[in-house]
């Protein structure tokens, strides 16, 4: 048996459901867990990635990193009612990204050495991303923004802070430290479980190649792109300059188009309601 | 000092109470499906949402973006969200822009700074608020019907419906597994400063610990629950165009639909019109 480990499609469909769960109800915990401030720094358990980088280790990891994504989309996001649309996909691609790369670069679980620098480096990668993006968002969504005092040096240094905060006091204390300690326990008895052949060297997918590294950066454009949507979008739907002569008449008119459609809206439901009757 | 600290694990204690959780998140999820909005049609509902969640980032007028705001507000009255999500997103959105507020002082920000971020922060209500109406008013199957109506992958609509019905069963699991060890535990002393560190530690010990046996019987549950998909042939049904036609034949467009998107388009109109108003002044 030194097949790769790759798993059928019922399997990796369980791998999917059994990330997605356990992440899911721990980004619902840290949702609520409030963040406290300790001087500037700021104790907060900012996620539980350890979950989906343990996961990642053992099983296949795309499954994986698509699973926590959804996860935390779903249970947090969704259920709570707090999606922010285009937004949420940085945070989706971040996670993916973050989660896969680590998962690739474990070839064998039984190497802590390994496995906490890998767990490291996922919320490192996944941090950096973020902090990027949110950078980005600032700087689109305030219209003139160098131009405002004090905003650029306080948006890179607010920014830049969390995302050190973030790797050394989340990243160390609830990825690295929770990794080590789950990853020996659950080799070999999860796998089972899945109806799986636990992960060792020769049967591991491989060392990063390009190839990862590439689709990862066309992945986060592709997030940098939804977010930067938004600039291009300023042009496209200018608001001020289209009509600006006629833009009380336009307005008007679509008042009255407004009315309108109400009204006959009101008119054919009262029809239907009688035709019912 | 010592009042504060008392304070504030006072309040985090009783925040981490998963009960008050489980309870807020079912009544988000399960309470409401009698409102105005949870009748809607799904799919006229993602449209409205689609225009709230865009365009509010394309525009820097206060006046339309005021408008837009008191309308999702009007809304997620309307929805009838639970208090805890609304909370959140007050937290939520005047930590980011207050905290940056503060920041931008620092490096010689004046007045002149509130207007910009006023603006960052209308905007971010606004768009949190429509998302907030339209995922939490939602019931979640009506959602994920939607959603799949627009052609989202299968894999998202059939992972909301999933969490949806495996969450409260997922939280009491998981409840258990702390109580237990908190059973078998001996929590350190919290009555100094010291001790409370140590106890708060020693809190996120035990829920780390909790994940193991979680993740076990959580890997078994999903073989479980796959097995039982497989007999069913879900992953040829969630790829059949037939399949999904009758599953989405349930929505129905009502003129209660039309009437709301109606109403809405008017408001937004006025406001144009309040707006044009206010600047040939």
């Amino acid at each position: 048996m030194e097949r790769k480990q790759t798993a059928t499609q019922s399997q990796k469909l369980m791998v999917f459901i059994l990330t997605m769960s356990l992440y899911g109800l721990a980004t619902l915990f840290t949702e609520l867990i409030p963040k406290f401030q300790i001087g500037i720094v700021e104790f907060s358990v900012e996620y539980f990635l350890f979950i989906p980088l343990v996961l990642a280790m053992l099983f296949d990891p795309i499954s994986v990193a698509l699973g926590a994504a959804t996860g935390e989309l779903v249970f947090s996001e969704i259920m709570l009612g707090q999606f922010g649309g285009l937004g949420e996909l940085e945070k989706f691609v971040t996670v993916t990204i973050g989660v896969y790369i680590a998962g690739r670069l474990v070839r064998n679980p039984k190497n802590q050495k390994l496995v906490g620098i890998a767990a490291i480096s996922g919320v490192i990668i996944q941090q950096f991303l973020g902090m990027v993006v949110d950078i980005l968002k600032v700087q689109v969504a305030v219209q003139d923004f160098e131009s405002v005092p004090g905003l650029p040096e306080s948006v890179f240094v607010t920014e830049g802070f969390s995302f050190l905060n973030d790797v050394l006091f989340s990243g160390i204390l609830f990825c690295l430290l929770p990794t080590l300690f789950l990853v020996p326990k659950l080799y070999g008895k999860i796998e089972p479980l899945l109806g799986m052949q636990p992960r060792t060297e020769k049967t591991a997918l491989g060392a990063i190649n390009l190839k990862v590294i590439v689709s990862s950066l066309i992945a986060f454009a592709f997030a940098i792109l939804a977010e930067m949507l938004a600039e291009s979008g300023l042009s496209l739907i200018d608001w001020e300059a289209g009509w600006a002569e006629s833009k009380m008449a336009f307005a008007v008119g679509m008042i009255i188009a407004g009315i309108l459609a109400i009204m006959i809206i009101m008119v054919m439901k009262k029809k239907s309601e009688e035709v019912h009757s | 000092m010592e009042k504060v600290m008392r304070k504030l694990s006072d309040s985090i204690l009783d925040k981490i109470s998963i009960d008050f959780f489980r309870n807020q998140v079912l009544k988000n999820a399960y309470g409401n499906d009698d409102t105005f909005i949870a009748k809607l049609d799904p799919r006229m509902l993602l449209i409205w949402y689609v225009f709230f969640a865009l365009v509010p980032w394309f525009v820097s007028d206060i006046v339309f973006l005021l408008g837009c705001f008191l309308l999702v507000f009007i809304t997620t009255i309307m929805a009838k969200v639970a208090g805890l999500v609304l909370f959140l997103f007050g937290l939520g959105v005047f930590s980011q822009t207050g905290y940056l507020f503060i920041v931008s002082l620092l490096f010689g920000g004046n007045i002149e700074t509130v207007e910009p971020l006023l603006i960052l922060t209308l905007k971010v209500a606004t768009v949190s608020l429509a998302s907030v109406t339209v995922f939490s008013g939602l019931d979640p199957d009506r959602l994920s019907d939607g959603l799949m109506w627009y052609g989202c992958p299968e894999r998202l609509a059939f992972s909301i419906s999933y969490a949806y019905r495996m969450l409260p069963m997922l939280m009491e699991e998981f409840q258990n597994i702390l109580l237990s060890y908190r059973l078998r535990g001996n929590a350190p002393d919290s009555t100094t400063l010291f001790g409370k560190v140590k106890y708060l530690i020693y809190q996120i010990q035990v829920i780390i610990h909790s994940f193991y046996p979680l993740m076990l019987n959580t890997a078994k549950r999903s073989r479980t629950t796959v097995e039982a998909l497989e007999l069913k042939g879900y992953r040829y049904a969630a790829v059949n165009k037939e399949v999904k036609k009758m599953k989405l034949s349930a929505l129905k467009v009502t003129y209660q639909d039309f009437l709301f998107l109606a109403v809405s388009f008017l408001w937004m109109a006025v406001v144009i019109l309040i707006d044009t108003v206010i600047f040939s002044i």
